[in-house]
């Protein structure tokens, strides 16, 4: 009796610390850890919603002259609806999916465009260093009491794998996951570009095998990705939102320019795979993939999804006029699409 | 599985409620099955390195109990503690004495120390100091007819293996431990009380504490060669704190977790920088360890009932194993060797009678910088980097880095020291106990509180770990 008398007492001290704890102390917390709980608090009723990684935003190196997001550019072809955009660089599906728990019941949201980078279902990026501070976050994006959850921070009850775990993984997926080619380009651990290019101190060695490395894989239903945007597809489902997964653009010219016709052609084979997944269950699909020419990408000596302005602007009127589908009555012609004709 | 994490908090209720509910006679069965599972969390290939040392350690001990052979007995001895320092040695020392002794003295040549490098690559086993030094006791006590020896083996890896102190001690003997792993214990509100108490305390000293000073000390220690003299210092002080509350945060989850279960393990800290003198240092620091070089070090190669010289040498001997106890790296021998000196020069001046109103504070100040000074040798990555950054710390540098001081963790740091200095607070229980309800609950809140929205953030695993 004493015992049970102590233990709800414990409980509801829990109660009032919990009370403390989120009167004085979340926003602040959250504010350094996880502010994207805050930026969901306040777009939570909003039209429509595009969340992604850093692709939505204008590169440092460009010289753009409207440096906008890629977001604010779809929201030019649909001035009467409230759009906003959650970004978190580095970031995938596998965040995007926590971080849709954790709106408000009695949102407002019509429509959510999820950005999907087809280098985040590459070995590489599934066991980035950056992983551990990506899921470190996540734990606040959740409903339980948040004090608990700082404690689970505390506690590290979140994937926190070294940076030399994670890279033992990702090797060994280089060596055991297939790929539909011969021998040497059978997997991505003998796939290398020293044929074309000589050794590693080439220049142009070293970027062609950074875009085997980032997208000589094949997507199949195993792949954790794919299971975060099934879970994507479930949750909007269960909230009756519109829901559209913008396949990006990437640099498949210079692809096939630093490695062969191979590459290109898995990347086609895996957007096209996405692609089909979701449009027969119902989910609008937008498969930018090859939309862009190599110059509008920002960086040169990776693969990467930083688009330059003109990109940026080509990505978007691809997404608005499939948003059409959803806001028929309301679409109109954004300002810049006229200059962006002629440029 | 570490105390401060999520599998734990839920293994440890989970193993004491199974423990009362079982009947008696099966108790020590369950505490087994933990143990094992317990280790087995990190990795499960390190059961078999405590299987082994558990096996050699059973089987010669009762074949040195059960034989009149002179020779026998001190063959399996040997055998014992061959295989125990064996495991230790391939485990944590091969590679720096190949690398750092044997081959820059060319005890061995290059291409030899290259092979075993390509060959060598397993990390250390955790904990494995700590269960070695105690099962080796258990093989010794034995050999001397100190304890009789435990017939049944699985009891016996019971007594090497049990999870509270299994990685990080307190290092028990078998006349205090064993006993107690098989008597048969009612569930009381006392220990339950007291045992909750100890782990509170100990997180919050461990979370909040030391968690929180790592990440200053890691920066002072890591930019050195840019930081002000005065950061030195506070980077000297403050990693003495850390190496404090963490491992005495350690030590009181140890043994509150033990005591849910009815069980007692000995104390580890004393209030260690309340001390006087090196020497009182020692009774007060990692007693579990310092105790069995005492009996099973000291004492054997003639302790104090010898010359003078004979008697230093042994001191230094003493402290020179305990500095490599700790780690394979001449830091540690360094660290060693300056407490041992220290200890040696206090004897020869008569610093410990030195008890008048106005020394006191004067010992403790000298005693003080000596413990702290070596311990940038003890957290120092190689010997140079310590005198370096020793040698910055006393040269007035004053250009500086960047640091963030929080008033929580300042406040914190505050509230451990005086709490351990003033009140004895590793004695949380009986402190606890004097006081009435509301500071009781006062103190349950704070720290609750603290441990649940203030412990650091980066994880830090328990600095004793790694030894």
């Amino acid at each position: 009796m004493r015992l049970a008398i102590r233990i709800v007492a414990f409980f509801f001290l829990f109660l009032g610390l919990n009370w403390l704890y989120k009167r004085w102390e979340l926003t602040q917390f959250l504010d350094e850890e996880a502010s994207q709980v805050l930026q969901v608090r306040k777009i939570a009723n909003c039209d429509v919603i595009y969340i992604s990684e850093s692709s939505n935003f204008s590169p440092d190196n460009s010289d753009d002259f409207d440096r906008r997001k890629l977001s604010q550019f779809i929201a030019d072809f649909y001035p009467d609806l409230q759009f906003e955009a959650i970004n978190l660089p580095a970031s995938h599906a596998g965040i995007y999916r926590q971080l849709l728990h954790i709106f408000p019941e009695n949102n407002d949201v019509k429509t959510l465009i999820v950005a999907v980078n087809l280098r985040s279902f590459n070995a590489n990026w599934i066991n980035s260093k950056l992983e551990t501070p990506l899921n470190k976050s996540a734990v606040m994006y959740n409903n339980r009491p948040p004090l608990f959850n700082r404690f689970l921070i505390s506690l590290n009850a979140y994937d926190d794998r070294s940076i030399e775990e994670r890279e033992k993984i990702m090797l060994n997926h280089w060596e055991i996951d297939e790929l539909p080619f011969a021998y040497p380009h059978d997997n991505v651990k003998n796939w290398t570009a020293e044929e074309k290019w000589g050794d590693w101190q080439h220049p142009k060695r070293q970027l062609a095998d950074h875009f085997i490395k980032q997208y000589a894989y094949v997507i199949d239903e195993d792949n954790p990705r794919i299971k975060d945007l099934d879970e994507i597809v479930t949750i909007a489902k269960s909230k009756g939102w519109n829901l559209m997964f913008h396949i990006l653009a990437e640099d498949i010219d210079r692809a096939d320019e630093l490695v062969g016709p191979q590459l290109p052609q898995i990347m086609r084979s895996n957007s096209d795979w996405i692609t089909q997944r979701y449009l027969d269950q119902g989910i609008t699909v937008v498969n930018n993939l090859e939309l862009l020419p190599s110059l509008e990408f920002a960086e040169e000596d990776f693969p990467s999804e930083h688009y330059f302005e003109k990109g940026r602007k080509a990505l978007a009127l691809n997404v608005a006029l499939e948003l059409e589908k959803f806001y028929a009555d309301q679409f109109k012609n954004a300002p810049w699409v006229h200059t962006q004709n002629h440029n | 599985m570490v105390f401060n994490s999520l599998p734990f908090l839920i293994f440890l209720p989970s193993i004491a409620i199974l423990y009362y509910l079982l009947p008696a006679r099966l108790r020590w069965i369950l505490l087994l099955l933990a143990s094992y599972f317990f280790y087995g969390y990190w990795k499960v290939e390190y059961l078999a390195l405590i299987a082994i040392s558990t096996m050699v350690d059973y089987v010669a001990a009762s074949t040195i109990a059960s034989s009149q052979h002179m020779l026998k007995r001190l063959a399996w001895l040997s055998a014992s503690l061959a295989t125990n320092l064996g495991l230790l040695f391939l485990f944590k020392y091969s590679s720096w004495f190949m690398n750092d002794v044997a081959s820059p003295l060319r005890i061995l040549n290059a291409d030899m120390v290259g092979r075993f490098n390509e060959f060598w690559h397993y990390a250390l086993p955790v904990g494995i100091s700590f269960y070695t030094f105690q099962t080796m006791s258990y093989t010794v006590d034995v050999y001397f007819g100190r304890v009789q020896p435990e017939r049944n083996p699985f009891k016996f890896a019971l007594f090497v293996s049990f999870f509270p102190q299994l990685v990080a001690g307190p290092i028990e003997r078998f006349s205090r431990l064993h006993h107690q792993l098989f008597e048969p214990k009612n569930l009381t509100y006392e220990n339950l009380q007291h045992g909750g108490r100890l782990i509170l305390y100990g997180l919050f000293i461990k979370m909040c504490v030391a968690d929180n000073v790592a990440p200053l000390v890691d920066q002072i220690f890591g930019e050195y060669q840019s930081a002000s003299s005065v950061q030195l210092l506070w980077g000297m002080v403050l990693f003495g704190i850390q190496i404090f509350s963490d491992f005495h945060g350690y030590s009181l989850i140890a043994i509150g977790s033990a005591r849910l279960l009815g069980i007692a393990l000995m104390d580890n800290f004393n209030s260690p920088y309340s001390s006087l003198s090196i020497r009182e240092f020692w009774t007060r620091w990692h007693i579990s360890l310092s105790t069995w070089f005492r009996d099973y070090v000291f004492i054997p190669l003639g302790g104090s009932r010898a010359s003078i010289a004979r008697w230093s040498l042994n001191i230094l001997i003493v402290f020179l194993v305990s500095g490599l106890w700790h780690g394979a790296n001449w830091t540690f021998l360094a660290w060693g060797a300056i407490h041992g000196l220290a200890y040696l020069i206090e004897r020869v001046s008569n610093f410990n009678r030195m008890e008048s109103l106005f020394m006191k504070p004067i010992r403790w100040l000298i005693t003080s910088a000596v413990v702290f000074l070596a311990w940038v040798f003890f957290r120092s990555e190689n010997i140079e980097t310590a005198t370096s950054y020793i040698y910055r710390m006393f040269s007035g540098v004053e250009s500086t880095i960047n640091m963030e001081w929080s008033p929580l963790l300042l406040s914190f740091v505050g509230l451990f020291l005086i709490s351990d200095f003033v009140f004895k607070f590793g004695n949380i229980h009986d402190w606890l106990n004097s006081k009435r309800v509301h500071i009781r609950w006062g103190v349950y809140a704070l720290l609750t509180y603290s441990i649940m929205a203030h412990s650091g953030t980066i994880n830090h695993p328990f600095i004793y770990f790694q030894f």
